[in-house]
């Protein structure tokens, strides 16, 4: 007979989740998923819409990455205008995308995964918050407050508003850069700058403390897919698909990510609302791949600017080429921002990024468009199709969590079969089985296409439906 | 003239009176009473805000509440926890955003949080009828709130007393 543990809801994550643990006879795990218990259908409420809403509309999928939807969204509606942004509108949604990286990357680390980091999983978890960080590591804390304040006051003096800006828009966007913000934005990344980098040093020191937990936390081999540019270095908002298997080969590269239906699939398990996405080529669900920060950090050539370079080398000779632990992504998503900031510099710094010039202006032209871009958690794609009045009649979000779904669902396998002992439950194991969650920093607003505050719940069910123990938080 | 004072109105303006709070910052505007305050709209809490909070001298919260009578409001000092007890890290009480404060930048200001009573939390981006005549009163007593306050901590040039 069999039982299962359910830990309802997961904390510390975006969204509404659950996990279930699966217990054999002899209360061993025999296995565990991760399901998504919230649903939004933001694919089906945009039918019938204006193409000209939509990037506004999409942008209200989340509130930690409107900046990322509203890049897609505005991409795919280029395609059905039938437009190129002039190049400094293009820029200028590459700053915004960056700064967007940047907030929700450290959103993620500082605020979210720190106290795990900083504590160890064992702590006592009244003081695994960001208040408890505070006091036990205060420079910790104000770099993550510095940090995310950054990336959130770029898309604030871009955009008009850090949450919901309407400025990309078809076409590019809907102002120009004015010299006295590109000023106020540049005078802020050397601070910037130097708070990740005083968090890459940080979390280097304790590498060796989270070896154990590395060994277990998504510990496999999967491929990794990101965009590249033509050099083969990261690219956020542009480029090509490259996928690359666990030993480094490529499966594909220089991939128009606008044919992603030839190669991706997308599949749908009774038992969550997010899809599972595979490689099709691999089927499902072998066809497992990992996207975001680490995936970012192994499929580039390099990063593309000089100190995340370094720094890319340095992850590289300690971790090799295609490290297999998810764990690394809180490294990844280190160096990942640390370039997002040398490129938002890099550009501001560009010769033309003043120019009026920042929005092509165009009707209908096309019937369907397909925007794609790196968002904070992996690729993104808006794909739409609309009628000669370009009314809406059918749209696809491919979300990056939906990417991950599958390796998601073998870490937390993986976790609580090291980890979790039926017999006694305690707080420590449970929270490494959250934790791998949240080293993937999954959005399920996003993903879902709900907000609310979690507790966490756990309880073990005996074959009998009674509650064997129980605990909450 | 109100300098060093901070209003923080949060809530989710798409959910009818949960957005009291950024309907009750829009009022201040134009309202010669607030001069020189400074007027944060926000959806939630989050530990950005606690560097903002530490260089007020005074801060107003202003948020829904489901635990008063539609259209009432309270206004209650907050206090400054020294242990948090969520495990969000990413929404934040004000409490605990009081008490990020004091750890990080060694300032907690006097902090007053208003709650306002809420008749409907239905998707919409307007306040019931019961709020919107709430909220006059609302601004009226944060008024009244800053002006008592405001002379016990600033001298006339806004540096501290």
């Amino acid at each position: 007979m069999s039982s299962q543990i359910v830990i309802d809801p997961i904390t510390r994550i975006e969204g509404h989740s659950k996990i279930t643990i699966h217990l054999d006879d002899a209360g061993e795990v025999v296995d565990a998923q991760f399901h998504v218990t919230q649903f939004r259908g933001f694919e089906r409420i945009v039918q019938g819409r204006p193409i000209h809403e939509m990037p506004s509309i999409m942008a209200r999928i989340c509130g930690i990455c409107p900046v990322s939807h509203l890049i897609a969204s505005s991409k795919a509606c280029d395609a059905i205008l039938a437009v190129e942004p002039p190049p400094t509108g293009a820029d200028l949604r590459r700053v915004m995308n960056l700064a967007q990286i940047v907030q929700s990357n450290a959103l993620s680390f500082f605020h979210l995964s720190s106290p795990d980091l900083l504590f160890g999983f064992d702590a006592d978890p009244a003081k695994r918050n960001i208040l408890g960080v505070a006091q036990a590591n205060p420079q910790l804390a104000r770099d993550g407050v510095g940090v995310r304040r950054f990336g959130q006051q770029i898309i604030e003096w871009l955009g008009g508003k850090r949450i919901h800006p309407a400025w990309v828009v078809p076409g590019g966007v809907d102002a120009p850069l004015s010299a006295e913000t590109r000023d106020r934005i540049l005078s802020t990344i050397p601070e910037a700058m130097a708070a990740i980098e005083r968090a890459l040093a940080w979390y280097k020191s304790s590498l060796l403390r989270w070896e154990d937990e590395a060994a277990s936390f998504g510990d496999f081999r999967s491929a990794f897919m990101g965009l590249v540019d033509e050099a083969g270095n990261v690219d956020y908002y542009d480029g090509r698909l490259r996928v690359m298997d666990a030993d480094g080969n490529l499966l594909a590269d220089r991939t128009d990510p606008r044919d992603y239906q030839e190669y991706l699939g997308e599949a749908v398990e009774p038992w969550s609302y997010l899809k599972s996405t595979y490689w099709k080529m691999l089927g499902y669900p072998d066809g497992v791949y990992r996207v975001g920060p680490l995936a970012r950090v192994i499929v580039a050539a390099q990063m593309g600017t000089p100190r995340a370079d370094l720094e890319l080398d340095e992850f590289r000779r300690r971790l090799g080429r295609v490290p297999a632990s998810s764990f690394h992504y809180h490294y990844a998503r280190l160096i990942d921002t640390l370039h997002a900031a040398e490129r938002i510099d890099e550009l501001l710094r560009g010769p033309d990024i003043l120019s009026p010039r920042v929005r092509s202006f165009a009707d209908v032209n096309a019937n369907e468009g397909i925007g794609v871009s790196e968002a904070p958690r992996g690729t993104l794609i808006h794909h739409y199709r609309v009628d000669d009045d370009g009314i809406v009649e059918w749209a696809n979000l491919v979300i990056a969590t939906g990417h991950n779904n599958l390796a998601m669902n073998r870490s937390v396998r993986q976790v609580a079969k090291r980890y979790v002992k039926s017999a006694q439950l305690s707080e420590p194991m449970l929270n490494r089985v959250e934790a791998v969650i949240r080293c993937y920093d999954p959005c399920l607003s996003c993903s879902t296409h709900a907000l609310g505050e979690m507790a966490l719940h756990l309880q073990l069910i005996g074959p009998d439906g009674a509650v064997l123990d129980e605990i909450r938080r | 003239m109100t300098p060093g004072a901070l209003v923080i109105g949060y809530g989710n303006v798409l959910r009818s009176d949960d957005g009291v709070g950024w309907h009750v910052a829009e009022r201040l505007d134009n309202d010669p009473r607030f001069d020189g305050v400074t007027v944060l709209q926000r959806h939630q809490l989050t530990p950005e805000l606690s560097l903002d909070v530490s260089r007020a001298d005074l801060v107003v919260l202003v948020d829904a509440s489901q635990g008063h009578p539609a259209g009432t409001f309270t206004i209650e000092r907050v206090s400054a926890v020294e242990h948090s007890t969520t495990t969000w890290s990413h929404r934040m009480e004000p409490a605990t955003l009081v008490g990020l404060a004091q750890e990080l930048y060694g300032h907690s200001p006097e902090v007053h949080l208003v709650s306002v009573g809420v008749a409907s939390l239905d998707v919409g981006d307007r306040l019931s009828p019961a709020l919107e005549a709430a909220v006059p009163r609302v601004v009226d007593a944060m008024a009244e709130l800053l002006a008592a306050r405001i002379g016990q901590h600033l001298v006339a040039d806004g540096s501290r007393a």
